[in-house]
C-alpha cells in the first residue's frame, strides 16, 4: 500500500468510527454497557478507557495473527484474545483501584461480550493490516465513548445535580427538583433514545444537503 | 504447507490458549497479594472509621499507616465482645466495632457498626463492600447518610433502630432512609437490626455464663 492510499484509509477509518458508522447510535451495538454504566460520569470514563484499551489492542492482535489463524476457528481465537485483554483490565482495577472495581461490578468482565469488540475484529481486524486495525478499534471505541459521556453527563447532572461528583450550581440547588428517574435504569433508555434521535437526524440532514 | 494439515487448527488453538493464559496467570499471581491486601485494608479502614478517635475523614493516611494503626489499637473479637472488634483504653472497653452483613438490593452489603461502651449508643457506621445502584442505593457509603447514625440509641423492642421516610421528624432511635432507594434502605434496616439483636443476645448469654 502506498502512502496516499494509506493516508486516505486512515481518514476513512477515523470518520467512520466516530460518526458515519458510530457503534452506538448508528450500529446500535454495545447497548448493554451503555445503559448500565452511564449514571455516573466517573464510572463511564473508566468503562470507556477499559473499552478503548481492549478494543484497539484486540483488533490489532487479531490482525497480527490474521494470516496464521485458520478460518474455521477464527472466532474462538478472537474471543480468546478479547478475554485476555479484558482480564488484564479487570485484574489491574482490582489491584490498583479497588473502589472503582466494585463500582463497575460485573461490567468490566462483560466487555468480553460487548458486540462492538467482536464486531470490529470480525469486520475489520480480520482483513486489514495491524496499524489500520488498531486505528479502527481505537476510533470505534472513541465513538462509543463520546456518546456514553454525553449520556452520562445529562444523567448525572439532571438526576443528581453533580458532575464527576462535584455539585453543579443550579442543578444541586433547591430550585431544581432532581429527576431521580434519570439515574435509575429507565433514564438510560430515555437518554439513549434522545441522543440516537438527535444524531441520526443530524446525519440524515447532512446526507440530503 | 503446514496450514493445510488437519491437525493445525487444534495445535494452533492450543498454543494461543497456552500463551495467553500463562500471561494472565502470571499477571494474576503478580497482583494477587495486592488484591488480597486491598480487600483486607477496606475492612480495616471500615473498622477504624467507626471506632472513636482512630480516623479522620480529611486525613490522608496511607494504606500501611492505617494497617499499622489497626494492628496496634484494635483488639480481635473474643467471647466477651460477641464477635465485635474492640477498642480498649486503660483496661476498659471504649467501643465495639461489630461487623454486619446481609443481602442488599443487588449484592451483599458488608459493613461495620460502632457501638459505645454502654452497648446502646451508636458511634458510627461504615461499609466496605456493597454493589447498590450508583447514585441511589450506593449513597449509603456517603457521609451524608452515615453521619446520621452518630449518637443514635438502640431502643428496647422489635426494632432497635428504625429508618424513617426522608423529611419526617426523627427521634433518637431513627434515621432517614435514602430517597429513591427503598429496597436498599429496607434491606439495610433489616441487616442492622438483625445484627444488633443477635449481638445483644450473645452479649447477654455471655453475661449469664459469668
Amino acid at each position: 500500500m502506498n502512502g496516499r492510499i494509506m493516508q486516505s484509509a486512515k481518514q476513512k477509518v477515523i470518520v467512520e468510527g466516530l460518526w458515519h458508522n458510530n457503534p452506538v447510535f448508528r450500529q446500535v451495538l454495545g447497548i448493554c454497557s451503555t445503559l448500565a454504566v452511564t449514571n455516573l460520569v466517573l464510572n463511564t470514563v473508566v468503562m470507556c478507557v477499559a473499552l478503548i484499551f481492549t478494543l484497539s489492542l484486540s483488533a490489532a492482535s487479531v490482525s497480527v495473527l490474521r494470516k496464521l489463524t485458520p478460518r474455521n476457528i477464527r472466532m474462538m481465537v478472537e474471543t480468546l484474545i478479547i478475554a485476555f485483554y479484558v482480564i488484564i483490565v479487570d485484574v489491574l482495577l482490582k489491584a490498583y483501584w479497588p473502589e472503582m472495581s466494585s463500582n463497575l461490578g460485573p461490567y468490566v468482565g462483560l466487555i468480553i461480550t460487548n458486540c462492538i469488540v467482536m464486531g470490529r475484529c470480525e469486520a475489520y481486524g480480520n482483513s486489514n493490516p495491524p496499524s489500520l486495525a488498531f486505528l479502527d478499534g481505537l476510533f470505534n471505541a472513541l465513538g462509543y465513548s463520546f456518546v456514553l459521556l454525553i449520556i452520562a453527563t445529562f444523567r448525572e447532572v439532571l438526576g443528581m445535580g453533580t458532575f464527576l461528583g462535584f455539585s453543579v450550581p443550579y442543578f444541586s440547588g433547591p430550585n431544581w427538583d432532581k429527576w431521580i428517574v434519570m439515574v435509575m435504569p429507565p433514564g438510560a433508555f430515555f437518554m439513549l433514545a434522545v441522543v440516537t434521535w438527535i444524531f441520526r437526524s443530524v446525519q440524515s440532514r447532512k446526507e440530503q444537503s | 504447507m503446514i496450514k493445510e494439515k488437519k491437525w493445525f487448527p487444534v495445535i494452533y488453538m492450543f498454543l494461543v490458549t497456552a500463551l495467553l493464559s500463562s500471561i494472565v496467570i502470571g499477571f494474576t499471581q503478580f497482583t494477587s497479594n495486592r488484591v488480597e491486601a486491598n480487600r483486607k485494608l477496606a475492612f480495616e479502614k471500615a473498622v477504624l472509621a467507626v471506632l472513636p478517635g482512630l480516623s479522620d475523614e480529611k486525613e490522608k493516611a496511607t494504606g500501611l499507616q492505617l494497617h499499622l494503626r489497626f494492628a496496634e489499637k484494635v483488639n480481635e473479637p473474643d467471647d466477651y465482645s460477641a464477635g465485635a472488634y474492640t477498642l480498649i483504653g486503660s483496661g476498659k472497653i471504649i467501643a465495639y466495632a461489630l461487623p454486619i452483613s446481609g443481602r442488599g438490593f443487588w449484592a451483599p452489603i458488608k459493613g461495620i457498626i460502632g457501638i459505645e461502651a454502654d452497648r446502646k449508643t451508636i458511634t458510627a457506621i461504615a461499609f466496605y463492600q456493597q454493589n447498590e445502584t450508583p447514585g441511589l442505593g450506593a449513597e449509603i457509603t456517603k457521609p451524608e447518610f452515615r453521619d446520621q447514625f452518630k449518637g443514635k440509641v438502640m431502643r428496647m423492642g422489635e426494632k432497635l433502630l428504625s429508618f424513617e421516610r426522608p423529611g419526617t421528624k426523627l427521634d433518637k432511635n431513627s434515621v432517614h432512609a435514602l430517597t429513591g432507594a427503598t429496597q436498599t434502605s429496607t434491606r439495610l434496616e433489616t441487616i442492622i437490626n438483625d445484627a444488633l439483636k443477635k449481638w445483644q443476645q450473645q452479649l447477654g448469654d455471655g453475661l449469664d455464663r459469668n
